[in-house]
């Protein structure tokens, strides 16, 4: 589904991400994790291109994405989260969410913003979340964990095939925790493919099929949960050891 | 492409009810359309009152209130829906009044004719301007706008075919004194009545939409699916286009084009100024802001004589009012919801 081949991005004499490859297959929950500063929402940004890579490959259904502007990506049905929640105050969550619909072409822009099909759809996505109450409130009086579930629920407004989820458990409480794995459990069911890049080890353990583990922006292991638990490089890379072994 | 089958219906179905009767509430509480329609009912019959005296004064100033309008309203599209705080649309209301004002001087052909091909010369400059400029966000935009202005300006100072630094004189029309303003005076009102229009339109599409998503968090909106580049060209050339078709009309009712009429930098200030003290992103904003800062400039002249004096007044008056209206006078009272219904346009 989505294939990573030598991704790499320099910041100056830094790589943050050097000659990164992976694959996430497709209807599977693949999670990327790694220590701080790994470089994983590098490797992130640059599937997304919201920010440039140096070199490497993209492809999402064997089309090259790593050349195109992100809202094409979008378009292509990748979409993804901000690890620090981007919504957009003072609209309304419903206006948030709807600003991620399709739009077809160039009459469909001068169409009402608020289209009876969109809010319908929007409302169907907010009410499989759970929050049709807060429908209505502006972006900005959300609290932390609001705000993650609205952009999950912009994210599937746009009506990707994989979803990119940057670090969903962030700061959010064990209660919203579940519902959030809940509700990407589900996604998943009905066969939808998801990237997550996360710090919670038990969540990542729990919920995905595969982990890529990432240490100095380099790809140091890629397996099943039980087969990462036991690596020892990825031991080594969380305990602080050596990491010129690994890679 | 991926769909999600939603088991539980009535949930949505109860939602989409509450939704709508919200909706039907909001738009009942909130919008006035009749107002403005009987503002501009009264602006058109106004000039009857020139059978009964001459009223040219109050023909002018409402001439040019509804320019300044026209003009802000515009430049709101750039400026207020999507952030791009712009200080060199003057360089519009230059090109649209230079290339209207030529071909009257050449070819005699009214720029009340031409003043539509006038705002698609802008909207097309504005596209390729835009397209360089607008890759900068932030202070470097309104630097790099204001070193439109000084291009531009030294272009045509300096431009021997449209008179360079002198300008053109523009043939006057043969109408009586009493009836001289009211083409303009008409032209005028009706563009600021479009403006406004326009500007409702687009607040309420999915262009607006994504043109307010993009004044909040472009990186995000980009990331949404929506085309960020195309979006603010398409504003940018939208908003040139007004200010360019008020430039057109603007140069015959001086019956004179002359850089330092357009090219100056009060211009595209006032146009600033007018949105942030009316409430930027706001449909009324602008036209609350041309109307208030005309009048205070008028009422100042009027009282403290054409110095200095008067602009300190109209300062001293812009940064009063944004003590107590931060948002614009629109924008604060919308905020705290205490927007007189006859001022909400949106």
């Amino acid at each position: 589904m989505l294939e990573v081949q030598s991704l790499a991005k320099h910041f100056g004499g830094i790589r943050a991400v050097d000659g990164c490859s992976f694959m996430v297959p497709k209807g599977s929950i693949t999670a990327l994790i790694g220590p701080n500063g790994a470089g994983k929402t590098t490797a992130f940004n640059c599937i997304s291109r919201t920010t440039q890579p140096t070199s490497g490959q993209v492809l999402l259904d064997g089309k090259r994405i790593d050349q195109l502007r992100p809202h094409k990506i979008t378009r292509m049905g990748l979409s993804r989260t901000f690890q620090i929640s981007r919504n957009l105050a003072d609209m309304t969550v419903l206006e948030n969410v709807i600003c991620q619909a399709r739009i077809g072409g160039w009459r469909d822009l001068f169409k009402p913003a608020l289209g009876a099909e969109e809010v319908d759809k929007a409302m169907e996505i907010l009410d499989f979340l759970g929050i049709t109450r807060i429908a209505f409130e502006d972006g900005s009086n959300l609290s932390y964990g609001q705000k993650k579930l609205m952009d999950l629920a912009a994210l599937l407004m746009s009506d990707p095939k994989i979803i990119l989820l940057d670090e969903p458990a962030g700061g959010v409480n064990p209660t919203l925790l579940e519902e959030i794995v809940g509700h990407i459990r589900k996604l998943n069911d009905q066969g939808m493919t998801v990237l997550i890049v996360e710090h919670n080890m038990d969540l990542v353990m729990r919920l995905s099929h595969k982990i890529v583990v990432m240490a100095q922006g380099r790809v140091i292991a890629d397996g099943k949960p039980e087969e990462i638990r036991e690596n020892p490089a990825v031991l080594d890379a969380y305990l602080g050891g050596v990491l010129e072994e690994a890679a | 492409m991926m769909s999600i089958a939603f088991q539980d219906t009535s949930n949505v179905l109860q939602a989409r009810a509450e939704h709508n009767a919200k909706l039907a509430l909001r738009a009942d509480r909130k919008r006035v359309t009749w107002f403005p329609v009987v503002v501009l009912g009264l602006l058109l019959a106004l000039p009857a009152l020139q059978f009964v005296g001459n009223y040219n004064y109050v023909l002018h100033l409402i001439l040019f209130t509804a320019c300044y309008a026209t003009m802000a309203s515009g430049w709101n599209i750039l400026g207020g829906f999507t952030g791009y705080i712009s200080l060199g649309h003057n360089v519009f209301f230059c090109i649209g009044g230079y290339f209207a004002g030529m071909i009257l001087a050449r070819y005699g052909v009214s720029t009340l004719v031409t003043a539509p091909l006038a705002g698609l010369i802008c909207a097309a400059v504005g596209y390729l301007i835009g397209r360089i400029t607008l890759k900068t966000r932030g202070p470097s935009f309104i630097i790099s706008s204001l070193a439109l202005v000084m291009i531009a300006r030294i272009l045509f100072d300096n431009w021997h075919f449209v008179g360079g630094a002198n300008g053109v004189a523009l043939p006057a029309n043969d109408l009586s004194v009493v009836w001289a303003k009211l083409p303009y005076y008409y032209a005028f009102v009706v563009l600021a009545a479009a403006a406004v229009f326009v500007s409702y339109k687009i607040k309420h599409s999915k262009f607006g939409l994504g043109l307010r998503a993009i004044s909040k968090d472009e990186i995000k909106a980009e990331s949404a699916g929506i085309d960020t580049r195309t979006y603010k060209t398409l504003a940018f050339a939208i908003s040139a286009a007004f200010v360019g078709m008020a430039g057109a009309i603007w140069g015959e009712y001086l019956t004179y084009i002359r850089p330092n009429i357009f090219l100056v930098i009060l211009v595209s200030v006032n146009m600033v100024l007018m949105c942030i003290l009316g409430g930027k992103g706001t449909v009324a904003g602008p036209v609350i802001g041309a109307i208030l800062i005309v009048a205070f400039n008028e009422i100042f002249v009027a009282t403290l004589g054409s110095s200095e004096l008067n602009i300190l007044a109209s300062g001293l008056i812009m940064a009063l009012a944004l003590m107590f209206f931060p948002l614009g006078v629109i924008g604060t009272l919308a905020a705290k919801h205490r927007l007189p219904r006859i001022l909400n346009w949106d």
